[in-house]
């Protein structure tokens, strides 16, 4: 995974084949904003906890695509719960991360933070991702990976174990879930930079072949 | 049989070819057909006149005969055979192809191509044009692709010649001329006798026929072989007014029937076992508000009122969710019913009349099948009037709204444009008062529109329905013709009483008070959100000035031992203060800023600039958290920053604690976690610059005045193409909400339906958002109206459906789907209409538990309409006479061996149908087939 964290690109096109805008979630304290660094700037360190939401841009190469990430990293904190259900808004992927250690912070997903989805996000085929997060700290886990798995079935989402500390994982995490974006057509079509495509246009040859089209 | 058969044509021969007199008999000359001037009763005559079968059995005789006594002259013969007259010429051209689709067999001839004939499943059809001296005919052999049952003669797949004869397969030859009857009673028996041979030749059974006289009469001539032994004849005939009153009435019609082998044979007894069946059409009646609607309109209202004061005058759709907007024609004109009477025994004459008064409960089955109007399934644009139709001109209207910057434009200069003046006319200011009133009505009140209603809803980017921007856009669907220019105006006018709410704090109508800006909605209708939020506040800061004195006394009363606690929601359940004992408030807080779209866009666009500089993007966010920070400060006064963490964010506080000790103890043992307790830590800054304020008298975070006024300022200044793509977006969803409130039964099919057009609105619409070329748009977008027609159709055909049998709601869903399987071929996306030529035909079976309901569709007749009408057939429903009977009559006799001494064996035990009679008639119309079968 090829990457450069600014754009030195001066053509006249946008310098990246697609936008796509990811969104981190879960309980505070689960690592969101370390996991974030990790990736962005491939360093760790014990941050302050997010104020609200903060945000990241990197830009990667995947799949012979240079594709522009916007990533938001939200505060887990229930005060900013309703600021932050904005920022669910157009996102290609959701992150769910938990805190391997934490039992809560898992049980959370699923009573809180999955709900919040269905609630705000505006994208149906949006891809949703489980992170169990510090995995480091093995002798601490109080949750099993195969709880982590169930759970991501339950839900139809991507499930990876990772740890922001020692980098395990952190790369391949946001990977698997830009290879599943730009696997899903209705997501592509949003996030690409050219003009706006034609919905009709684009969808001719498949109304054609379903003899006479749905409706 | 009564009539003196012709002579037999013998094969050509030498002699007959030169001498003009040999030739006379070859020529056959018809047998007369006696026709007689009362056509009903010469029927039977007629049918027994035509026997040209018998010259085929005649003419292979007289051949053999021929063979055993000139067999020398065989070659010779052969010869003569190619200088045949024009009439063998005829006959053997026939027989090839007879030959020829007798070796093919249906499955050949369909491979071949036969066409199927139209609204027959089971039928199919080849035809071959014969040329006989000057006059071309056309042989039609129709056949069945798969054997019918026996007794499915009144089955729907039946056609009506299989139906009149009882026949299976059958040949029609006609001549190619425009009525294609064959008018002179000598060419059609010569016709009749040309094929007849030809089949014999072949060893076909196939019946023939040709049709005679006037093509109104529909008369047939026909015949049929079957075996060496048996003859079928047939005939049929019409008389299409003046039925003698004897001929209405089932006795008289039996009577007629045995005539017909009283006349021709005395061998049978005078009691004959008649088999007979029937089948009634019934058509329920008009119903009585088309007709009141056009007395009401001239205004007679009391007269209206005097004829038929039990119901009352409405549309059938009054209580539809769409009437509030438009009145659609009813899809279902009513409903035919069909009793069919199954077999059943006969002696006597008498007996008939008891059928003809016995109820039509009594049939053995009813099919229901609704009149469909032809609306339906004619879809050129501008023919139906709905939903569809208005948002067809919306989109126009869309479509045209990039040609100015401001609405003003459009509405200002139109003294120029004299030639377009139809296009954009607006309806005179009255209507824009009725309709601003409706949607500013107070008792609209707070409008209990529900958020995302469905999932696809919520993909649609519109106004929730009948929030005031939903309303506004289904007027604006009605208004006028919906042009450009009349949403201008509308516009103008709607924004205004805006800016006047806002000015005089008016709560706005049909907004919901809430304390959220549902984003899934339309700019315009956050806008509203935003709006409707400022002005409540507006409110309430006003209510505050007022009694800003009081409660100020109030909480300086209540004074706490140390300091003044402020703002407090309640005591934190089993919370105490760290370094007091105290319990923990908890503050009041102020909400979070509200946020329209497009501000949310803003501050990403911002945070995008900054990049990834830490912290310049969260300013609001760390207002936020100051303002709660002085919150719990003020509800809290001694509290230190450890005890806003635990309740603020209670991840960051690690207890200590022993978990299974229930009681917690005082102190609370535990520390902040790591990050929160690093050195430069953002939010203990933060802390230490909160001051203890109490919401009351902290800055609000959301500027009411402010926003309230930027929102009626971007209403003001929204470019013409902003608000026409909201409108479509909105109107569409709105329609389709109103549609899918109706009440139709919950057929799946529709329900399917409905979803589907709801996700291909969200597809479409989808792009509206993205700035998108405007003439690709438009096409979409028509073509979504297309699909829009086609759905609201079909609903409102289901909603018509459903109430008409609102009691049998299983025949109501089957009716549907019918229905749909046949309207779903035209359901293309494409814009051009489609020529839609089969007739929906398909009759459901009624069940016995529903014919009361089905019953009930036939209204007992008013006094009125009974006075109007003589009733003479009998056979009533509720009073309702059927619109057509049809009547079989058959007698089966056992052919015995010992009878006829025929050469042939036959089946000993066979019963021979020798005599139906097939009859459809109505009290003036009167259609009459017969079959016999006869013997030589």
């Amino acid at each position: 995974m090829d990457s450069s964290s600014s754009s030195s690109s001066t053509a006249q096109q946008p310098d990246f084949d697609y936008l796509f805008k990811l969104l981190l979630i879960g309980d505070s304290g689960v690592g969101k904003s370390s996991l974030l660094l990790r990736f962005t700037a491939d360093s760790f360190e014990d941050l302050s906890p997010t104020i609200g939401v903060d945000f990241k841009v990197k830009m990667v190469n995947i799949a012979g695509k240079k594709l522009k990430l916007a990533i938001w990293d939200t505060a887990g904190q229930e005060r900013f719960r309703t600021l932050t259900s904005s920022y669910y808004r157009g996102a290609q992927g959701i992150i769910m991360v938990y805190d391997v250690t934490r039992r809560e912070t898992f049980t959370n997903l699923s009573d809180i933070w999955a709900k919040e989805i269905d609630l705000y996000s505006t994208n149906q085929d949006c891809i949703k991702m489980l992170v169990g997060n510090k995995v480091d700290k093995e002798s601490e886990r109080a949750v099993t990976k195969k709880e982590g798995i169930e759970f991501a079935r339950e839900y139809g989402c991507l499930f990876l174990e990772c740890s922001a500390k020692t980098k395990v994982n952190v790369e391949q995490c946001f990977e698997e879930l830009v290879l599943k974006i730009l696997d899903t057509p209705s997501l592509l079509a949003d996030a690409s930079s050219g003009a706006k495509k034609n919905i009709f246009k684009q969808k001719a040859p498949e109304a054609d072949a379903a003899a006479g089209g749905c409706c | 049989m009564g009539t003196s058969p012709s002579l037999p044509p013998r094969l050509p021969t030498t002699t007959d070819l030169t001498s003009k007199e040999g030739r006379l008999p070859r020529d056959p000359t018809p047998p007369p057909t006696p026709f007689s001037t009362s056509r009903a009763d010469g029927i039977a005559d007629a049918a027994m006149a035509s026997t040209s079968s018998k010259y085929a059995k005649h003419r292979r005789i007289g051949e053999d005969e021929e063979e055993e006594e000139e067999p020398e002259e065989e070659l010779e013969r052969f010869d003569d055979f190619t200088i045949a007259s024009s009439w063998e010429r005829f006959i053997s051209e026939i027989e090839a192809i007879c030959r020829q689709w007798l070796a093919d067999g249906p499955k050949i001839l369909m491979a071949k191509g036969a066409e199927s004939v139209p609204s027959f499943e089971n039928l199919y059809m080849v035809k071959r044009d014969l040329k006989h001296g000057k006059r071309v005919y056309c042989m039609e052999y129709h056949f069945m692709k798969s054997a019918k049952g026996k007794y499915s003669y009144w089955n729907d797949d039946t056609h009506s010649t299989q139906l009149s004869f009882g026949v299976d397969d059958f040949l029609i030859i006609a001549p190619l001329s425009a009525s294609g009857v064959v008018l002179d009673d000598p060419e059609s028996t010569k016709l009749l006798s040309s094929i007849a041979i030809a089949l014999s030749n072949c060893g076909s059974n196939w019946p023939a026929f040709v049709p005679v006289h006037d093509p109104s009469r529909k008369a047939y001539i026909g015949i049929q072989n079957m075996g060496t032994v048996f003859t079928r004849r047939f005939e049929a005939d019409r008389i299409a007014s003046q039925v003698p009153i004897r001929l209405m009435h089932l006795e008289g019609l039996h009577e007629l029937f045995l005539s017909k082998f009283v006349l021709s044979s005395s061998d049978f007894p005078a009691k004959v076992k008649v088999n007979f069946s029937m089948k009634l059409t019934y058509r329920t009646p008009e119903y009585e508000y088309d007709h009141e609607e056009t007395l009401d309109s001239e205004a007679t209202e009391t007269i209206a009122e005097s004829e038929v004061p039990t119901q009352p005058r409405k549309q059938w759709d009054d209580d539809c969710p769409w009437a509030e907007w438009y009145s659609a024609e009813d899809p279902v004109k009513g409903f035919e019913l069909t009793a069919i009477w199954g077999e059943k025994m006969f002696e006597e004459s008498l007996e008939m009349a008891e059928v003809e008064n016995a109820s039509s409960f009594d049939a053995d089955s009813w099919l229901l099948h609704p009149v469909v109007s032809p609306y339906m399934v004619d879809d050129s644009i501008g023919k139906f009037v709905g939903f569809a139709s208005q948002l067809y001109l919306l989109v126009n209207a869309f479509e045209s709204s990039g040609e100015a910057q401001f609405l003003e434009d459009f509405v200002a200069d139109n003294s120029g444009q004299d030639n377009s003046k139809s296009l954009v006319t607006v309806p005179p200011p009255s209507v824009i008062d009725r309709v601003m009133k409706d949607l500013f009505n107070d008792e609209a009140g707070i409008s209990n529109y529900v958020e995302a209603e469905n999932k696809h809803g919520r993909a649609l980017k519109g106004a929730p329905s009948d929030s005031l921007f939903a309303q506004f856009c289904l007027h604006a669907l009605w208004f006028g013709n919906c042009n450009i220019r009349a949403i201008a105006v509308l516009w103008i006018d709607f924004v205004r009483e805006i800016r006047w709410c806002w000015e005089e704090s008016e709560r706005l109508p049909r907004m919901k008070s809430t304390s959220k800006i549902d984003l899934s909605t339309c700019l315009i209708h956050q806008k509203l959100q935003m709006l409707a939020i400022c002005i409540e506040r507006k409110k309430s800061l006003n209510c505050e000035k007022d009694t800003d004195l009081a409660n100020k006394e109030g909480i300086s009363n209540s004074t706490a031992p140390s300091k003044i606690r402020k703002g407090s929601a309640g005591v934190v359940p089993s919370m105490m203060l760290i370094n007091i004992f105290q319990e923990m408030h908890a503050p009041y807080t102020q909400d979070a800023p509200l946020m329209t779209e497009d501000m949310h866009e803003e501050r990403l666009h911002a945070a995008e600039a900054f990049g990834n500089a830490v912290g310049l993007s969260g300013q609001l966010e760390r207002d936020i958290l100051s303002s709660d920070m002085s919150a719990f400060k003020a509800a809290n006064p001694d509290a230190a920053f450890e005890d806003f963490i635990r309740w603020h964010s209670p991840g960051d506080w690690v207890s200590e604690e022993d978990k299974a000790d229930g009681n917690s103890t005082w102190p609370p043992k535990g520390r902040l976690s790591q990050r929160m307790s690093e050195h430069g830590n953002m939010w203990r800054k933060i802390w230490n610059d909160a001051p203890a304020l109490p919401v009351s008298e902290q800055k609000s975070l959301l500027d009411s005045i402010r926003e309230g006024e930027k929102v009626v300022h971007y209403l003001e200044t929204l470019r013409p193409q902003q608000l026409l793509e909201q409108m479509v977006c909105t109107a569409f969803k709105s329609s389709a909400d109103i549609l899918n409130k109706t009440s139709y039964g919950s057929f799946k099919l529709m329900k399917t339906k409905m979803d589907q057009l709801y996700a291909t609105m969200a597809s479409t619409l989808k792009s509206l958002q993205g700035k998108s070329d405007i003439s690709d748009l438009a096409g979409d977008l028509k073509q979504l109206c297309q699909v829009f027609e086609h759905i609201e159709k079909l609903l409102i055909f289901a909603a018509s459906v459903h109430r008409k049998l609102i009691d049998a709601p299983r025949l109501a869903q089957s009716i549907f789907s019918d229905y749909f399987n046949y309207y779903l071929p035209k359901m293309g996306t494409s814009l051009e209409s489609i020529c839609y030529e089969s007739e929906f035909t398909t009759k459901e079976k009624v069940g016995m538990l529903e014919r009361d309901a089905v019953s009930s569709l036939f209204r007992p007749p008013t006094a009125n309409q009974s006075w109007r009408k003589v009733l003479s057939m009998g056979n009533l429903l509720n009073g309702h006479e059927p619109i057509q009977r049809e009547i079989v009559f058959s007698v089966m006799e056992r052919v015995s061996n010992g009878h006829y001494s025929s050469p042939t064996p036959l089946c000993t035990d066979e019963q021979v149908e020798t005599h139906r009679m097939y009859i459809s008639g109505t009290s003036n119309d009167l259609w009459v087939a017969l079959s016999v079968t006869s013997w030589d």
